[in-house]
């Protein structure tokens, strides 16, 4: 090696020559930097400069009520950054372990994932937003989502739901007059979607959040519904993954699965790929949080092809329970500068107006209604059961950030066959009391 | 060069005056540097591995060894530790062959060898998360497209969890390959002709001339790849985080994914440090062990 390096030899000429290059080079750069900053600052007018860092789903309705806020108050301006879930929990959590962290950031509702209102609210990295107006009519059932020890720490727009997002026109070539309402009914119709030739349920269970919706579709019918204060007893030791109804959503799971309810090698297929499948109609539905319909309907020649129905996950119709889940927000730093300007800011998301706005944008139902809230006509079958018979997602009651990748994993066993259902509680269990 | 080797020894005050402290004097400032930002970051590290702390927030508190009892009872840390070796095993011996095949390959004297090695080093200059999408398409489980169509298989490479470990390090070898084929490339090249030409006069075939000639001589480029590849296996992350991300279930886990994981998805930075602290070890006892047998059968020509 070091001979290698004697050879290449450089004249006097050759190394001034470089070096000059480079002193160019430094130069060009410095005037591009400075030219930027006049730009910035030419304004004329003292900017607070707001940075956010948010998760991709927030873009649409952030651009558009940032730019609002923007307008009434030009002192302000807000810079946006946006990243996928999970290099946004690996980033974020970086600089906040390091100490600086952006003015607004994503927060995810609960507890239950490191970026959690929880874990960070418990870290004394987020603001109290308590003193809000908009924060006095969070719905009872949500507050766990919202506020640790009675103090509000996280806004959100509302809530989305799971359930299984279908292509009307492969459903009306199965000869399929109307979504099931029952189990059985579910098994009848992935059974003359199969005889019609697709795949009745795409399932993209390589990429990992994927895996955990069918269960979570099926637990609210198969343990809230039967007991309703099934995290309560969890929490404090006296039930189980392993002794309770996740053992029946997990048999049903893998049931989909034997009666080949699924597409092939659904670890090899990826989120993008499931929701290509139902858009084209080479599968007949998939099982989603109505979060993503924005992406299944961009996939999609006529977005008004797609709906969503409630998965009945009980052989009963009125024992059939939804889970409807806060949807991921945001918080305001509780050390940074502009602290104050950015409570101003979360305060702004809380009218009326803007939770409709931001609630349209994602397809999600508002956190609180007026005459001009919208609900997105997909979402509406699961109206019915928002007042008493939903629950939150489950892992937003999860006392820590482990028991959901554990899910993810043994999932993944158990579709690929190298596990069993006793073994998968048992894991998950474990992670629970960790 | 020679001639400052062979000094007289009644001359050692002075050389070591004029040979040792001028250099380190001219070192001093990289030295500087590199203790301001590697030696003094990764050290000062060290101390999470002892202390509970998530990673964000004030509260911390040292634990003790209570971290490394943690990661002894671990099941699933233990269980990546199998993968990891598994993984470099796979990975230092295919792509170290590869790599020699190749060497020999576009070290003869074809026409179009200058390209050949372009063509085969390429991979190695491609980001490695950009490899791992790359390979996403190719690993496709569909029977009719990427490698599956080639071949006429029906295999779920990054799905099925007793293949994505080896297929994983499939394109680990794709990747490097042309790294070790280079270095092996640089060992060839230093074979003196002579030798060659020698063994040829006492009647040694190709094969003969291989074993005997230059077999031997490649030894110092034996010594690197190996060592290259097996640190480069033991801590591979960005291929595996890109693919698969450990999964399907547990079955491409490795140190690497493990060491990230608890530090970002489950907030537990102290017990990711010391998870880090014993790969570094591992990483660099296996290292050493494999240097120092590995050069004791080094030749020089």
């Amino acid at each position: 090696m070091t001979d290698l390096l004697h050879e290449a030899r450089l004249s006097r000429g050759q190394f001034l020559r470089m070096v000059g290059g480079l002193a160019a080079a430094a130069a060009a750069t410095a005037c591009s930097t400075r030219q930027e900053t006049t730009a910035t600052t030419g304004g004329g007018q003292a900017t607070t400069e707001l940075k956010f860092i948010g998760v991709a789903d927030q873009k649409a309705p952030m651009d558009q009520l940032a730019a609002a806020y923007q307008k009434s108050k030009p002192a302000v301006r807000i810079t946006a950054s946006y990243a996928p879930t999970d290099q946004v929990q690996t980033s974020l959590r970086t600089q906040l372990g390091a100490g600086n962290a952006p003015d607004l950031h994503v927060v995810y509702p609960g507890n239950g994932s490191a970026m959690s209102m929880t874990q960070i609210a418990q870290a004394g990295l987020l603001a109290d937003l308590s003193a809000q107006a908009w924060t006095q009519t969070i719905p009872a059932g949500f507050k766990p989502a919202f506020q640790l020890d009675g103090k509000t720490y996280i806004f959100s727009a509302g809530s989305s739901v799971i359930g299984a997002v279908y292509n009307k026109k492969v459903f009306e070539k199965a000869g399929i007059e109307a979504p099931p309402t029952t189990w059985s009914e579910f098994l009848a119709v992935c059974d003359k979607l199969k005889k019609s030739g697709v795949a009745p349920i795409a399932l993209g269970a390589q990429t990992p959040w994927v895996t955990q919706l069918i269960t979570y579709a099926l637990v609210p019918s198969t343990v809230y519904a039967k007991d309703p204060t099934f995290d309560d007893k969890q929490l404090a030791g006296q039930a189980s993954f392993a002794d309770s109804g996740w053992r029946d959503a997990m048999e049903m799971y893998l049931e989909l699965q034997k009666r080949g309810f699924f597409n092939d090698n659904p670890n090899g297929t990826t989120f993008e790929q499931q929701t290509s499948m139902v858009a084209t109609g080479k599968a007949g539905m998939a099982v989603q949080v109505s979060a993503v319909l924005p992406d299944f309907r961009k996939a999609a020649s006529s977005p008004d092809d797609l709906s969503m129905f409630p998965v009945p996950g009980a052989d009963d119709a009125n024992s059939v329970w939804i889970p409807a889940g806060v949807v991921v927000g945001l918080g305001a730093s509780a050390k940074g500068k502009n602290a104050e300007e950015a409570k101003a800011f979360i305060d702004f998301l809380g009218k009326q107006e803007n939770i409709n706005a931001w609630a349209k944008a994602i397809a999600a139902i508002p956190l609180t209604q007026d005459a001009s809230s919208s609900i997105d006509p997909a979402v509406q079958s699961f109206l019915p059961f928002t007042k008493d018979r939903a629950v939150p997602f489950m892992d937003q009651r999860w006392p820590n950030a482990e028991v959901q990748p554990v899910h993810f994993a043994v999932i993944q066993e158990l579709l690929a066959g190298k596990s069993t259902i006793d073994e998968a509680l048992k894991k998950m269990d474990e992670a629970y009391k960790k | 060069m020679t001639a400052g080797r062979s000094r007289p020894a009644h001359r050692g005050a002075r050389r070591r005056f004029s040979a040792a402290s001028p250099p380190w004097l001219f070192a001093a400032p990289a030295l500087a540097v590199y203790a301001l930002v590697v030696l003094y970051p990764a050290i000062s590290g060290v101390v999470y591995a002892f202390t509970d702390w998530s990673g964000i927030g004030q509260d911390m508190s040292f634990v003790g060894l209570a971290n490394f009892r943690t990661l002894l009872g671990d099941e699933q840390a233990m269980g990546s530790i199998g993968n990891t070796l598994l993984l470099t095993v796979a990975i230092v011996a295919v792509q170290n062959g590869v790599g020699l095949l190749l060497a020999l390959g576009v070290h003869a004297r074809l026409k179009s060898r200058a390209l050949l090695r372009v063509i085969f080093f390429s991979p190695v200059v491609v980001s490695p998360v950009m490899v791992a999408f790359l390979w996403k398409y190719i690993y496709n489980p569909d029977p009719s497209a990427g490698l599956n169509g080639l071949l006429g298989l029906h295999v779920d490479w990054l799905g099925d969890p007793s293949v994505a470990l080896w297929s994983i390090a499939g394109m680990v070898v794709w990747q490097y390959a042309g790294y070790s084929m280079v270095i092996f490339l640089a060992g060839l090249e230093g074979v003196p002709r002579e030798l060659h030409e020698a063994a040829m006069i006492d009647g040694a075939g190709t094969f003969q001339r291989f074993r005997y000639v230059t077999w031997p001589l490649l030894a110092p480029a034996v010594t690197i790849n190996l060592m290259l590849s097996t640190i480069g296996g033991l801590k591979l992350f960005d291929q595996i985080f890109a693919a698969t991300n450990g999964g399907p279930g547990y079955a491409t886990e490795t140190l690497s994914t493990v060491l990230y994981k608890q530090a970002f998805v489950f907030g537990k930075f102290g017990y990711s440090t010391a998870v880090a602290l014993v790969l570094a070890l591992f990483v660099a006892a296996v290292s050493l062990v494999q240097v120092y047998y590995l050069r004791r059968r080094e030749v020089t020509a």
